[in-house]
C-alpha cells in the first residue's frame, strides 16, 4: 500500500526536528506515566487526549515503540499489584465486590490507555506481532490478579460456595455472580473453563451424587423424578442467569448422570412405585415425566420400552391363560380392548406418541394374543355379540369405533383363517336368524376385513349377503305364483349356495306334515325355474312363529325350527317322553336336549312342563303341555340356549377343518413359488411360503414339508438328483 | 488520493464498539496558528484519532470542551483536512465520486497529518 512510501518520507522529516533532545524518551514517557496514574485514579478530566496521543505518536515514530511497550507493561504490572493487594485485603463477602469494582476500573482505564496509545497499536504492534494494548491488559489482569496465589483459590471457592448456598435455597447476589463469570469469560474461554467450569462441574457431581443417594433412600419413584426434574430446571436457570450458555449441556449431563443414569434401574424397578406400578395405576403424569427424563439417559427409553413390553406380555399372558377369564368370550375381548386402550392412551399422553413404543406395544399384544389359540374364535364372538345386540347407545360412529378396535386386535392374530372360519359361522347364524341389527354395520365390518386381507378373504362372506337377497326375491315370486291358496302355514326360504356358507352336516329332521306340504310346493317351484340344482333343507338353522293358546290366553311364540317340531307334537298329545319326542322328530340328540331345555327350563318361557323338575334334560324325562304358562307379552320369543363358545369336540372339529383348509392353500403357494423359481432349496421354500401366507396364518414348517412330499408324489415337483435338498418344478 | 478513501473505510471497521453512538453537534479544531475550524462531529469522526478522542470513556478535556488543539498542524493543512472530512463523508455515503483536489506543494505535509489523524 501507499503507507510504505508515506512512512519513509515522514520519518526523514521528523528526525531532524527532535532527535536533538537525548532525554526525549524519558520526558515523553514521564508524561504518559503520569497520565496513566491519573487515569487509574479516576482523574482523567484534566488530561488532553491530543497531547498524550501526540506524545505516544512521536515516540513510536522515532522507533521507541519496543521501549514504550516494555515500559507500559511494567507500569500496568505495578498498578495491578496494587489493586491485587486491596482485593486480597477485602474481607468475607466483600471480596467479590472488591474484585468486581477493581475489574471495572481496570477495564475502563485500559480502554483509555488503548485509545491514547492507539498509534502504537496500529503500527508498532501489528508489525512486531505483539499483543495489542487492551489484550495485554487483560492478560496481565489474569496473571497478576486472578491467578495471584492469594486470590485464585479464594475466587473459585467463593463462587462454588455461593452456588452451593443457592442450591440449598438461599438467595445470593446473582448480579455479582454474573459479572464475575463474565470477567472470567472476557479473559478467554479457557480461563473460564479451567478456573471455574471444571471445578463447578466436579463439585456439582459430588453434590448430586450425595443428594440422589439421599433421595432414593426416602422417596418413591414418582417423587424422585419430580425432584430430579426440578433440579434440572434449576441448573438450567442458573446457567442462563450467570454462566456461559455452553455450560448448560455440561451441567445437565452431570445431573443426568448422577441423578438419573446411575439410579435408572433402581427407579424403574422400584417396588410399589416403579414403572410397572405407574402402568397399573395409570399415572400419566409420572410416566411422561419418566419418559422425558430418561430421554436424556443412554438406553433410557429402550429400558422403559422393554419393561413395558414385558409387563404387557406378562399381564396379557395372565389374561389369556386365566381359565376364569376366558369363560366369557365377550368379556375376554372387552378386556383386551380395554388393555389396548389403556396403553394407547399412555403412549399418546405420556410417551408423546413415540413410534418405537407403539411398535413394542403391538408386538407384545401380538405375542400374548396368539398364546391362546381360541383368540380368533373369541374375537369373532365379540363381533357377533356387538352386531347382534347393537352397541349400547349405538349410533353409527360408536359401532364404527368398536369395529375399528376389533380390527386392531384382528391384525395381531396370526391365524386369520381361523377367524375367518368362525366369522363365517357366526355371520351365517346371524343372517339366518335375522338377528343382525344393522345391515350397515355388517357391511362396514366386511369392508374392513376386505381392506385388511383382500378380496379372497371376504368373497364368500359377500356371497352370503347376495344369497339372502336373491332368496327374498324368489320367495316373493313363489307366493305371487301361489296366490289363492294361502291357507296353512307360510314358509320363507333362504337359498344358500353350498360353498359360500359354512357347511354343517345335518340330518334333516321330520317336519310336521303341514310344513312338509308347503316345502314340497316350494321345491317344485324353485326347481321349475332353476334347472339342474339340488335343494336340501337345513332344518337346524331356521325359525318359526306359531300361535298357541294357554288356558284361553293367546300367545305368539317365536321359536326355532326344532322347537316348532317339538311343540307341534303337543297339538295331538299332552304329555310325551323324551324318547317319544326324539323318535317323532329325529332331531339329533344334543340339539334336542338344548331345544327342550329352552322350552321347559327357562323361567318365564316354560311353555312345557317337565317331570321330574330339574335344570337338566335326561333321557327319562317326560314333558307336558304347560297350560299355566303366562306372560305379559303377546309375542314370546323363546331363544335356544345358545352355544356361545364351542364345546371341546366342536373346537377340535373346527381346528381340524381349518387344518384341512390350509393344505390346499399351502400347496397352491408352493406351486406358485416353484413355477416362477423352477429350482429352489427346502429352506427357501419354507420362508417364501411363510411370507406369502402370513397375512392369513403362520404355516407350520412340518406341515409345509408334508405338502411338498405330497406334491412330489403327485409329480408336481421332484428332488434334484445331485443335491437332495433342491426341488425342481415339473411342468 | 483514493488511498485515503480506503483508509477511512478501514477506520470505520477499526473502532466498531463506539460506532453505535450517533455523533451530534459540532467540534472546534484549532490549528498551530490559532485558527479555529468548527466542523460537524460526524465529519470529524472520519478521523479515527478524533473519533477516539471524542468518544473515549474517561472524559478527557477535549471531550468536555468540544475543542481540539493541533500544535503541529498548520492552518492551510487543517483547512484541507476539514475539506477532506466533508468530501469523505459525502463519498462514503456512496452516491457519487469526484476528484479530491490536492495541490502538489502541500502533499507531504498533508500525508503526515493524515497518518497522525489516522484518516
Amino acid at each position: 500500500m501507499s503507507s510504505q512510501k508515506k512512512r519513509t518520507l515522514k520519518i526523514d522529516a521528523f528526525k531532524h526536528k527532535v532527535e536533538a533532545d537525548p532525554k526525549f524518551f524519558d520526558k515523553s514517557w514521564k508524561k504518559l506515566e503520569d497520565a496513566i496514574r491519573e487515569i487509574y485514579n479516576h482523574n482523567a478530566s484534566g488530561l488532553s487526549f491530543e497531547e498524550l496521543y501526540r506524545t505516544a505518536y512521536n515516540l513510536v515514530l522515532h522507533k521507541h515503540g519496543p521501549k514504550l511497550y516494555e515500559k507500559l507493561t511494567e507500569n500496568l504490572k505495578g498498578h495491578l499489584k496494587e489493586m491485587c493487594r486491596s482485593i486480597e485485603d477485602a474481607q468475607g463477602s466483600l471480596f467479590l465486590e472488591e474484585l468486581q469494582r477493581r475489574w471495572a476500573d481496570h477495564n475502563k482505564a485500559l480502554q483509555m490507555i488503548r485509545d491514547i496509545l492507539m498509534y502504537m497499536d496500529r503500527t508498532f504492534i501489528t508489525s512486531s506481532k505483539k499483543t495489542p494494548v487492551f489484550d495485554l491488559g487483560l492478560e496481565l489482569w489474569r496473571d497478576f490478579v486472578v491467578h495471584a496465589p492469594k486470590i485464585y483459590g479464594r475466587l473459585v471457592d467463593t463462587l462454588l460456595e455461593l452456588i452451593h448456598r443457592e442450591r440449598m435455597g438461599e438467595v445470593i447476589n446473582r448480579g455479582l455472580m454474573r459479572s464475575t463469570t463474565k470477567m472470567l469469560l472476557d479473559l478467554g474461554s479457557s480461563v473460564y473453563q479451567d478456573d471455574f467450569e471444571k471445578h463447578f462441574l466436579e463439585v456439582s457431581a459430588s453434590f448430586y451424587s450425595g443428594e440422589s443417594q439421599q433421595f432414593i433412600e426416602c422417596c418413591d419413584c414418582g417423587e424422585y423424578l419430580k425432584k430430579s426434574e426440578r433440579r434440572l430446571a434449576e441448573e438450567l436457570e442458573r446457567v442462563s442467569q450467570y454462566m456461559d450458555a455452553k455450560t448448560a449441556d455440561k451441567i445437565t449431563s452431570v445431573v443426568d448422570k448422577e441423578m438419573l443414569s446411575k439410579h435408572m434401574q433402581r427407579l424403574i424397578h422400584m417396588e410399589n412405585s416403579g414403572l410397572v406400578n405407574m402402568f397399573v395405576d395409570d399415572k400419566h403424569e409420572d410416566l411422561s415425566r419418566m419418559y422425558n427424563l430418561f430421554k436424556r439417559v443412554p438406553d433410557g427409553h429402550s429400558t422403559i420400552r422393554s419393561v413395558m413390553a414385558s409387563h404387557v406380555k406378562e399381564s396379557g399372558k395372565a389374561l389369556v391363560s386365566d381359565p376364569e377369564k376366558i369363560k366369557d368370550p365377550i368379556e375376554f375381548v372387552q378386556r383386551l380392548l380395554n388393555e389396548k386402550d389403556k396403553y394407547d392412551e399412555i403412549i399418546s399422553v405420556s410417551f408423546s406418541n413415540d413410534k418405537t413404543f407403539q411398535n413394542a406395544l403391538n408386538s407384545s399384544f401380538e405375542n400374548f394374543i396368539n398364546l391362546n389359540n381360541r383368540s380368533p374364535e373369541f374375537i369373532s364372538l365379540f363381533v357377533d355379540d356387538k352386531l347382534r345386540k347393537g352397541v349400547k347407545g349405538a349410533n353409527e360412529e360408536d359401532v364404527e369405533t368398536v369395529l375399528d378396535k376389533v380390527m386392531m386386535l384382528f391384525r395381531y392374530l396370526q391365524e386369520k383363517d381361523v377367524f375367518e372360519k368362525y366369522y363365517k359361522q357366526h355371520l351365517a347364524k346371524r343372517l339366518l336368524s335375522g338377528k343382525t341389527t344393522s345391515d350397515e354395520a355388517e357391511r362396514s365390518m366386511l369392508v374392513k376385513l376386505k381392506t385388511e386381507c383382500g378380496y379372497q378373504f371376504t368373497s364368500k362372506l359377500e356371497g352370503m349377503f347376495n344369497d339372502l337377497k336373491t332368496s327374498h326375491d324368489t320367495v316373493q315370486s313363489f307366493y305371487a305364483n301361489l296366490s289363492g291358496d294361502t291357507d296353512g302355514p307360510t314358509v320363507s326360504v333362504q337359498i344358500l349356495t353350498t360353498g359360500s356358507w359354512p357347511t354343517q352336516p345335518c340330518t334333516p329332521c321330520k317336519l310336521p306334515p303341514e310344513i312338509v306340504d308347503i316345502s314340497e310346493k316350494f321345491r317344485a317351484f324353485y326347481l321349475g325355474t332353476h334347472n339342474g340344482r339340488r335343494l336340501t333343507w337345513q332344518t337346524n338353522m331356521g325359525n318359526a312363529d306359531i300361535k298357541a293358546t294357554f288356558g284361553g290366553r293367546r300367545h305368539e311364540l317365536n321359536v326355532s325350527t326344532y322347537q316348532m317340531c317339538v311343540l307341534m307334537l303337543f297339538n295331538s298329545a299332552d304329555g310325551l317322553t323324551y324318547g317319544d319326542i326324539e323318535q317323532a322328530t329325529a332331531i339329533p340328540h344334543a340339539d334336542l336336549k338344548r331345544c327342550l331345555q329352552s322350552l321347559a327350563c327357562v323361567k318365564g318361557k316354560n311353555v312345557l312342563r317337565k317331570e321330574p323338575m330339574s335344570k337338566d334334560i335326561s333321557d327319562n324325562d317326560t314333558f307336558y303341555y304347560n297350560d299355566k304358562f303366562t306372560s305379559k307379552l303377546v309375542k314370546v320369543k323363546i331363544g335356544t340356549v345358545v352355544a356361545q363358545k364351542e364345546t371341546e369336540p366342536e373346537k377340535l372339529e373346527t381346528r381340524q377343518r381349518v387344518e384341512e383348509d390350509r393344505k390346499p392353500q399351502i400347496e397352491a403357494a408352493i406351486v406358485r413359488i416353484m413355477k416362477s423359481r423352477r429350482v429352489l432349496d427346502h429352506n427357501s421354500i419354507i420362508t417364501e411360503v411363510t411370507k406369502q401366507l402370513q397375512s392369513r396364518f403362520l404355516p407350520n414348517p412340518v406341515v409345509i414339508k408334508k405338502r411338498i412330499e405330497s406334491l412330489i408324489e403327485r409329480e408336481f415337483l421332484e428332488r434334484d438328483k445331485v443335491d437332495r435338498k433342491m426341488y425342481r418344478y415339473l411342468a | 488520493m483514493l488511498g485515503k478513501g480506503e483508509a477511512a473505510g478501514q477506520a470505520h471497521l477499526h473502532k466498531d464498539d463506539d460506532g453505535g453512538e450517533q455523533p451530534s453537534g459540532v467540534v472546534k479544531l484549532i490549528s498551530a496558528e490559532g485558527f479555529e475550524f468548527v466542523v460537524d462531529k460526524k465529519a470529524a469522526m472520519v478521523s479515527n484519532t478524533l473519533r477516539n478522542m471524542l468518544t473515549s470513556p474517561g472524559g478527557f478535556s477535549e471531550t468536555r470542551e468540544g475543542e481540539v488543539r493541533f500544535p503541529e498542524i498548520s492552518t492551510p493543512i487543517l483547512e484541507k483536512i476539514c475539506q477532506y472530512f466533508y468530501w469523505s463523508l459525502h463519498y462514503s455515503s456512496g452516491k457519487e465520486t469526484s476528484e479530491f483536489q490536492i495541490e502538489p506543494e502541500i502533499t507531504l505535509e498533508l500525508m503526515m497529518a493524515a497518518n497522525y489523524l489516522d484518516t
